[in-house]
């Protein structure tokens, strides 16, 4: 008889040993696997780069300046430097990992700080070559035109033997993520504006209001239902109702920012309301009655005595509201749209971090590279607004509570 | 004859339970009154008749005439929050809200409408020094109140009452839950604060009856056996159940 206790003991234990295992692994391994495909494209020139690449086509008139700067001592072996036109120019992978020539060096005095935009019909226009441009083409006007798939080393030959250029072909690095990534950040903001209040004060209600009869338990459950609804299908109701809405009341003209946080928010409720109702339950009623036995009132009750130690609940809410929100990509779709913009667009098309991800997946071939950069981007922020709201709230609780 | 509160003819029933039957007795102005009596006889059930604490529970039907300083406070229209500022409870066990020392006392104040800060911090510590509190805390009355120990934190809540200059405090088996001490310093305060309150405590330590209060009424399954001085209480009860009962024989 023993005997089997013992077995069963260390069945029972085994079992529980193996399932904490294999959940330990596969939560880290969704790390590992994000972190080894994407860290190798993170740096910040992705998270404040455009993500549209500008063409720009320069030009020189009339005599040329030509540069007076030698060679900085800090270039590295792959850089190469034109004394002359004052640029050093290196070979590199952009982040579809197609060979590019970048400018990785400009002088003050170069001549491509001064040059005509032959895409502009004003003739007095200027543009400049910056560090970080990349240069796909210098033609010139009796020589064979310089082109990437030679070599930076061959263009900045080819540089050092002329004294005038046609034209020099160039564009800014894009793939940056800036656009959605401030779009991914208003949007929290904006979603948690319209969802905290109403969820907070419905949570309020139902357990502090509301009489305990069967249509409170009814709409109690209805709330408990809608978090499990799929969000795609809050996606369709924002995409009829939300929409149309925006677009009648604001200038908006498509899916915009606004319907999309609206759409959030509704999907947010339901977590909200649970999470601050849990926290509201647990609060003992010991609490509620010291408040009217002194002659406090109901109202007062609930907004001095018993919200404020509801507080670490809400911070769990807001938080579990914030992870949904940057997660959140198949009701975006539908109700924000899947353009990625370079700035906020709060009337127009846009698309969050998530979304980004989807846009970058669903092209042939997938980038998973920068998908995976991007996912890593987003595990970092969430980690981030984790601490920083365990940080603020730890001091805000050892003072309240 | 100066009454603060006077009862006549309570029945109180939890749905179909009948928890308080056909009381009748008055509570003398600034004395002591102290209800003993068996668990589940009532006592507790009395108590928070005179402040309408009973309003909370569901399916809880009162009959008869309370009346609190000639006032009939079981009509409707009797302004209830008013009768709570009046008449303060302390309860069984310590309940301090969540917040700081200062907090916990000037909520009442500022509950009813006190906002200025010179006046509440006259209130507060007022109210912390005639419950015997402001020496050990007046340093430090930002921090929380859930860091006193047990006893503090219960004259932390009578503080919380005084600070609402009440006319009578209740109080629910307050030293239950504390050490002799600690429950030692809440007798010689309830013997200082007798001089301005009425007070009405419910125990279970006859003991402590004996020790604090003028008057003794002794419940039995919901009904009122005797109420008397506390002295011919315990030295010469009328009834034989109240002798039965403080002489140990049940309860």
């Amino acid at each position: 008889m023993s005997n089997k206790r013992k077995l069963n003991d260390i069945f029972y234990q085994f079992i529980t040993y193996i399932s904490a295992l294999i959940s330990v692994l596969a939560l880290s391994s969704i790390f590992m696997f994000v972190f080894i495909k994407g860290s190798s494209l993170l740096d910040f020139g992705l998270l404040f780069n455009d993500y549209h690449e500008k063409y720009y086509n320069g030009g020189f008139n009339g005599d040329i300046d030509f540069s007076l700067t030698p060679e900085p001592d800090n270039l590295e072996a792959n850089e190469f430097y034109s004394s002359m036109w004052g640029i050093a120019l290196k070979d590199a992978k952009d982040r579809e990992g197609n060979a590019i020539i970048i400018v990785s060096y400009i002088s003050k005095d170069s001549p491509f700080s001064n040059m005509y935009d032959k895409n502009s019909v004003d003739i007095e226009s200027s543009i400049v070559i910056k560090e970080g441009n990349i240069v796909s083409k210098i033609s010139y006007y009796d020589k064979p035109t310089s082109l990437t798939r030679y070599g930076a080393e061959l263009m900045i030959k080819d540089l050092d033997t002329v004294t005038d250029i046609r034209e020099v072909v160039y564009t800014s690095l894009g793939g940056g993520i800036r656009g959605s990534l401030l779009t991914t950040l208003f949007i929290i903001g904006l979603t948690l504006v319209l969802a905290l209040p109403m969820g907070i004060f419905t949570a309020i209600y139902l357990n502090e209001f509301a009489k305990k009869n069967k249509i409170t338990n009814l709409i109690r459950s209805l709330i408990e239902t809608l978090t499990g609804v799929p969000s795609i299908i809050y996606g369709l109701m924002g995409l009829a109702v939300f929409v149309p809405f925006t677009i009648a009341i604001t200038k908006a003209d498509s899916a915009n920012l606004i319907s999309g946080s609206m759409t959030l928010a509704v999907i947010l409720l339901p977590i909200i309301i649970r999470s601050t109702e849990e926290s509201l339950k647990v609060i003992p009623d010991d609490l509620r009655t010291a408040s009217l036995a002194l002659g406090a009132n109901k109202t007062q009750t609930t907004f001095r005595a018993v919200l404020p130690s509801a507080y670490p609940g809400i911070v769990t809410a807001t938080l579990l509201a914030v992870g949904r929100i940057i997660g959140e990509s198949a009701a975006l779709i539908f109700a924000i749209g899947t353009a990625i913009k370079d700035d906020v667009s709060i009337f127009g098309r846009s698309t969050t971090l998530s979304v980004h991800i989807w846009s970058l997946m669903k092209d042939e071939p997938a980038n998973i590279e920068l998908a995976s950069t991007i996912a890593l981007i987003i595990l970092i922020i969430v980690l981030a607004l984790n601490i920083l709201v365990k940080l603020v709230s730890k001091k805000f609780i050892t003072k309240i509570v | 004859m100066d009454n603060i509160f006077s009862i006549k003819d309570l029945d109180l029933y939890y749905g179909n339970f009948q928890a308080l039957k056909s009381i009748s007795l008055d509570i003398d102005r600034n004395k002591v009154t102290a209800l003993i009596g068996p668990s589940g006889c009532g006592k507790s059930t009395f108590l928070r008749c005179l402040n309408r604490m009973n309003d909370l529970i569901e399916n809880c039907k009162i009959e008869g005439k309370i009346q609190y300083s000639q006032m009939d406070i079981q009509t409707k229209s009797f302004n209830v929050i008013e009768l709570r500022t009046k008449v303060g409870m302390v309860f069984q066990k310590p309940n301090p809200f969540p917040m700081s020392i200062y907090d916990n006392v000037a909520y009442g104040p500022r509950c009813s409408g006190i906002k200025k800060k010179s006046e509440l911090d006259v209130i507060v510590e007022k109210a912390l020094k005639r419950a015997a509190l402001y020496e050990e805390v007046s340093s430090r009355l930002k921090d929380n109140a859930l860091g006193l120990s047990g006893g503090q934190q219960q004259r932390l809540c009578i503080a919380r009452a005084i600070a609402m200059e009440p006319d009578v405090i209740l109080m629910d088996e307050p030293t239950s839950a504390l050490d002799p001490i600690a429950t030692l310093k809440i007798e010689e305060l309830i013997n200082d604060l007798k001089r301005n309150y009425t007070i009405v405590i419910v125990t279970h330590n006859m003991q402590q009856a004996a020790r604090i209060s003028d008057k003794t009424a002794f419940f039995l399954m919901g009904e009122l056996i005797e109420i008397d001085s506390t002295d011919k209480i315990f030295t010469q009860p009328k009834n034989k159940k109240t002798e039965d009962y403080i002489t140990g024989r049940f309860g």
